[in-house]
C-alpha cells in the first residue's frame, strides 16, 4: 500500500472498519514512526470516541456501582494475570495494545465463570499459604488482614448503600401516598365544580324562567293599564261565595278589541290537581279560561276574545280539575252580574 | 446523586494514576464520571440493558486490572474507556451471533442520534458534556443519510466496510467513500473542541 492510500485509510482504521491485513498493515505503518498518520490517528480517534456523546445519555442500574465497587475489594489490583490466548477478531492490534490488552479467556468468558475461575485461583493460594515456611506465613496472614479489611470496607459500603436505599424507598413511599392524596383531591374538586355548573345551569334556567314570567307580568300589566284607561271598557265586579266570603274580583272588558281583564283577589288555595275556571254566562255557561293564584292569594288574567260581552249577563269562578271541564262541575267561589 | 458531577468528557489521567496506585475512592470517582456514558454505549450496542450492565461489570473490572497499560500519549482517557468498551460489546454482539441468536435488523434502524435528539441539558450531566452531546449531534444531523449508515454499521455494529458493502449491496469503493468521508466531516465539525485541547 502507498502513503496516500494508508493516510485514508487512517479514518476507517479509526472508527473499525478495516479487514485484518489491512488492519495489521496500517499498524505496521503507524510503527515505523509515521507523525502525520500518528496525528491523523489520533484525532479520528477521538472523533470515534465523542460519537456515543450523540446518543440520548441511559442511567445505568443504580446497584450496579455497589457490584463493581467489589471488584476492587476482592481482586489485587494491577494482578497481571494475562495469559496468551487467541485474539478477537476485533483486536485492533499493536498500535493501540494499550488500549486493549490481548483478550483473556476471563475477560472473555461470562463475569461469573470468571468469577469461578477466581475461586479456583483462591483455593490454590490457600495450598501455597499452606506450603509456605512460617516467616512467608506470617507475611500473608498480614496481606489476608489487609483482604479482609477491604471486604470489611467493602461491606460497610453495600451496607451504606442499602440504607440509603431504604431512605430512597421511603421517600418514595410517602411522596406516592401524597400524590394520591392530591390526585383524591383534584377528583373531589373537580366533582364540586360539576356540581356547581349544575347548579349555575340551573340558576340560569330558572332566572330565564323568571324573565319570561316578569316579561309576561310587564305585557299583562300593559294590557290591563289599557283596559282601564279606556273609557269604553265596562267593568264588572264579582264578590265571593259561602266558599270564599273575603274574596272578590273585577273583569274589565274591551269591546273594541274583545279582550278582557280579570283580576281576582283573597280566593283560597285550591287542593293540588285543582283550578279555579272563569264562566261567562248567556243562556248556558260557556269557558272564558282557567286560572291559579300567585304568592299574594292573587290571580289575573287575560283572555284575548272575551266574545259578545254585553250578551252575558253572569260571571262566574268555579274550582274544576287540572285543565277546566267543558261545564261547571265544582262549588262556585264568585259570582257577579252586570 | 453524586455531587459535583464531573464531566465524562474531562476525566483526567491523574485519576487513572491514582486508580493504578489501587486507591479504590479514585476508581468510585471514575465510575461517577464514565459510567452513564459506557452504559449508553454498551446498551446501543447490545440493545439490552441487562446486558449493558453486566458488560459494564466486565469492563471495569479489566479496568481496575489493566489499568497500568493505559498510555495518556495515544489517547484520552474517555476514549480508553470508550474503546475498551465498545470493542468488549462488540465482542459479545459477535458471540450472540455465532450462537445463532438475533444481532441487529439489517435495516437502519438505529440511527447514530435519537430522531428527537435530547439535546436539552440533562440535570444529571456535567455542562461540558452536554456542550459535547449537542455538537455531536448537530454535527451527525449534518451529515447526509447514507453516511450516518456507514458510520452507524461500523462503529456500533462492528461491521467491516466489505461486510457493510455486502449487507447495502453496494460498491466497496462507495462504502469506504462514506465512511472517509463523514469521519473528515465529523473531524472538521469537532475541529474547535479538538484543537482547544479538550480532554476528549
Amino acid at each position: 500500500m502507498t502513503h496516500e492510500e494508508l493516510e485514508e485509510a487512517v479514518p476507517l482504521y479509526a472508527i473499525g472498519a478495516l479487514e485484518r491485513s489491512e488492519r495489521q498493515a496500517i499498524e505496521a505503518h503507524l510503527l515505523s514512526g509515521c507523525t502525520a498518520c500518528h496525528a491523523a490517528l489520533k484525532d479520528y480517534q477521538t472523533v470515534a470516541s465523542l460519537l456515543p456523546f450523540g446518543l440520548t445519555p441511559a442511567t445505568p442500574p443504580n446497584t450496579l456501582k455497589a457490584k463493581i465497587m467489589m471488584a476492587p475489594a476482592s481482586t489485587a489490583s494491577q494482578a497481571d494475570t494475562e495469559q496468551p490466548g487467541p485474539r478477537s477478531s476485533l483486536e485492533p492490534g499493536e498500535w493501540m495494545n494499550h488500549l486493549f490488552p490481548p483478550i483473556t479467556p476471563a475477560r472473555s468468558w461470562p463475569f461469573r465463570f470468571a468469577m469461578g475461575v477466581a475461586a479456583v485461583a483462591l483455593i490454590a493460594g490457600g495450598g501455597y499459604i499452606a506450603w509456605l515456611t512460617s516467616t512467608q506465613a506470617a507475611q500473608r496472614s498480614g496481606e489476608i488482614q489487609q483482604l479482609q479489611t477491604a471486604v470489611q470496607q467493602g461491606s460497610a459500603r453495600v451496607a451504606a448503600l442499602q440504607t440509603e436505599l431504604q431512605q430512597r424507598e421511603q421517600t418514595l413511599g410517602s411522596l406516592k401516598s401524597a400524590l394520591e392524596q392530591r390526585t383524591t383531591e383534584v377528583a373531589e374538586l373537580r366533582d364540586q365544580v360539576v356540581q356547581r355548573e349544575a347548579e349555575l345551569d340551573d340558576a340560569h334556567a330558572r332566572l330565564t324562567q323568571h324573565e319570561s314570567s316578569l316579561q309576561r307580568l310587564a305585557r299583562h300589566s300593559e294590557e290591563f293599564a289599557g283596559l282601564f284607561k279606556n273609557p269604553a271598557s265596562k267593568v264588572v265586579s264579582l264578590s265571593g261565595s259561602e266558599m270564599a266570603k273575603s274574596a272578590g274580583a273585577f273583569l274589565l272588558f274591551d269591546p273594541a278589541t274583545k279582550k278582557a281583564w280579570l283580576y281576582a283577589f283573597n280566593l283560597p288555595a285550591l287542593p293540588s290537581g285543582k283550578v279555579y275556571q272563569l264562566w261567562a254566562i248567556d243562556d248556558k255557561p260557556v269557558s272564558a279560561g282557567v286560572f291559579g293564584l300567585d304568592a299574594g292569594q292573587k290571580a289575573r288574567m287575560l283572555i284575548k276574545n272575551m266574545g259578545d260581552f254585553p250578551r252575558m249577563k253572569k260571571f262566574a269562578v268555579t274550582a274544576e280539575p287540572d285543565g277546566g271541564r267543558p261545564e261547571p262541575t265544582g262549588a262556585i267561589y264568585l259570582i257577579g252580574q252586570i | 446523586m453524586d455531587a459535583p458531577r464531573h464531566a465524562a468528557s474531562s476525566i483526567e489521567p491523574k485519576l487513572l494514576a491514582r486508580v493504578a496506585r489501587g486507591d479504590q475512592q479514585a476508581f468510585g470517582q471514575l465510575y461517577d464520571q464514565s459510567s452513564t456514558l459506557l452504559f449508553t454505549l454498551a446498551a446501543r450496542i447490545l440493545n439490552d440493558r441487562d446486558e449493558a450492565a453486566e458488560l459494564l461489570q466486565d469492563v471495569y473490572l479489566e479496568v481496575w486490572r489493566k489499568i497500568a497499560k493505559y498510555d495518556v500519549g495515544r489517547g484520552s482517557p474517555i476514549a480508553w474507556l470508550v474503546t475498551l468498551t465498545r470493542s468488549r460489546a462488540i465482542d459479545r454482539l459477535r458471540a450472540r451471533a455465532s450462537r445463532g441468536q438475533h444481532v441487529v435488523a439489517d435495516s437502519f434502524e438505529h440511527p447514530l442520534v435519537s430522531a428527537t435528539p435530547d439535546v436539552g441539558p440533562n440535570p444529571y450531566e456535567a455542562r461540558e458534556d452536554t456542550e459535547i452531546r449537542q455538537l455531536m449531534a448537530k454535527a451527525i444531523l449534518d451529515l447526509p443519510l447514507p453516511q450516518q449508515q456507514a458510520i452507524e454499521m461500523a462503529f456500533y455494529q462492528g461491521l467491516t466496510h466489505t461486510e457493510i458493502a455486502a449487507k447495502l449491496n453496494q460498491p466497496l469503493g462507495t462504502v469506504k467513500t462514506r465512511i472517509k468521508l463523514a469521519m473528515t466531516k465529523l473531524r472538521a465539525s469537532l475541529q474547535e473542541t479538538l484543537t482547544q485541547g479538550h480532554q476528549v
